[in-house]
């Protein structure tokens, strides 16, 4: 049977370790899943802290390899100035800064991606739901009820996303488990589509309510049912203020 | 004429392959380094040798880390042409903090720099772990290490991350 160090060495060591035994450990153990809890938003934290902006990503300053061949010689390269230098920072935050109010959409993606790789376990296929109390708790912060139609709500948490508790919940599909999060202070414009590390999703605006994000894991399920899926969790949600 | 139509094809797809791993390649650099510059430099470099011997790439699905392991080559290099006496964290720190401090919260800048403090070997497969995506295995062949050399190091990486992060780490297990 492992021990509580053991445990806490492993998930520091690979939080996102699907084990069974440490999983085993984790449900019966009351202060390692208050542990896990706080290790994996440190977890998302740092996921989101590594995925700095840096300015040759922007789709002007992108130099692939022919362009390259024809640029300056290596050693010049490395002579840069300081005022190239400060000039390319300046520019790198400028361009950024644009960028950020001009499509504050898909950085809202970007983070509910993120914020999906410091819960990995959440993702399970399986018929267990959660209890209704547990479901009732997690909603009740953000003035949400969900009807029977949504599906089987097989994890809800109440996750910290952009200063905000937000419901996060597991819906099991005919596709297989797909992620809701109930965004009421992300409002967007119009629906958003993307495609990022292998999540599929879409984030629709909910008129007074900010908006709804909706994803799925895998390349088993296509843009276009996610969106389906959407709809059905809209229709089945009420909200309550 | 379709051997050339063949090869613009090719090369087209190895382009929008370079094109789509770039900003990751370039993240990568930036921790390995810790210098925005030195990390465009050595993601150029990178390019040039991967775009020469794009024909060694047999699988496109192994192009991470191939390209991996053609920066942290081309970055030893740079070593071997730059004499770098001392390291000041605080310099590094200093010189790179528009783009730290670029976040939308106080909370991932302060973690940006507390990964500048972090050592090499703690650093280095931290990100390749939460960054780049990859398991243990793939990490301990990057780095040429034991599966349990670099759970070790993750291990420690995290511990001294969330110590200078100032996390509560009370529940956190001993060495």
């Amino acid at each position: 049977m492992m021990d509580c160090t053991a445990y806490r060495r492993s998930m520091m060591a690979d939080p996102t370790d699907p084990d069974r035994e440490l999983r085993e450990h984790r449900d019966g153990c009351h202060e390692c899943t208050e542990f896990t809890g706080k290790l994996l938003s440190f977890e998302a934290r740092l996921k989101r802290a590594l995925r700095v902006t840096l300015s040759a990503e922007e789709p002007a300053a992108q130099t692939v390899v022919p362009l390259r061949a024809k640029a300056a010689p290596r050693a010049t390269a490395y002579r840069k100035g300081t005022f190239a230098m400060a000039a390319s920072v300046l520019l790198a935050v400028v361009v950024a800064g644009v960028l950020w109010v001009a499509a504050p959409g898909s950085s809202l993606a970007a983070d509910v991606v993120t914020h999906m790789g410091g819960e990995p376990g959440s993702w399970l296929q399986t018929d267990v739901p959660v209890s209704g109390v547990e479901l009732q708790s997690v909603l009740r912060d953000s003035h949400v009820t969900l009807a029977a139609g949504a599906g089987l709500v097989s994890y809800a948490s109440s996750c910290a996303f952009r200063g905000h508790r937000v419901p996060h919940l597991v819906i099991q599909t005919e596709s297989g488990p797909v992620t809701v999060m109930v965004l009421v202070h992300e409002g967007v414009r119009k629906p958003l589509r993307f495609d990022e590390q292998g999540y599929r999703g879409v984030i629709v605006p909910v008129a007074g309510h900010g908006s709804l994000a909706v994803l799925t894991h895998g390349p088993s399920t296509d843009l276009k049912t996610v969106e389906l899926i959407a709809a059905q969790v809209l229709n089945s949600i009420t909200w309550t203020s | 004429m379709n051997d050339q139509v063949g090869g613009n094809q090719k090369q087209a797809r190895f382009q929008r392959l370079c094109q789509s791993l770039r900003p990751d390649l370039l993240r990568f650099a930036f921790w390995l380094s810790r210098d925005r510059a030195l990390a465009e430099d050595v993601v150029q470099e990178t390019m040039l040798r991967a775009w020469k011997a794009q024909d060694s790439l047999l699988d496109e699905a192994a192009a991470k880390p191939w390209f991996l392991t053609i920066i942290r080559r081309e970055y030893a290099r740079s070593f071997e042409r730059k004499r770098f006496v001392t390291v000041d964290v605080d310099e590094l720190v200093a010189r790179e903090e528009p783009l730290l401090a670029a976040a939308e919260e106080q909370d991932l800048a302060e973690m940006r720099a507390a990964m500048f403090k972090l050592p090499d070997e703690y650093r280095e497969p931290l990100v390749l772990q939460v960054l780049m995506g990859f398991s243990t295995a793939e990490i301990a062949r990057e780095l040429n290490l034991s599966g349990a050399a670099v759970l070790t190091r993750l291990f420690r990486a995290r511990k001294q991350l969330r110590v200078l992060c100032g996390e509560d780490t009370s529940l956190d297990p001993q060495e």
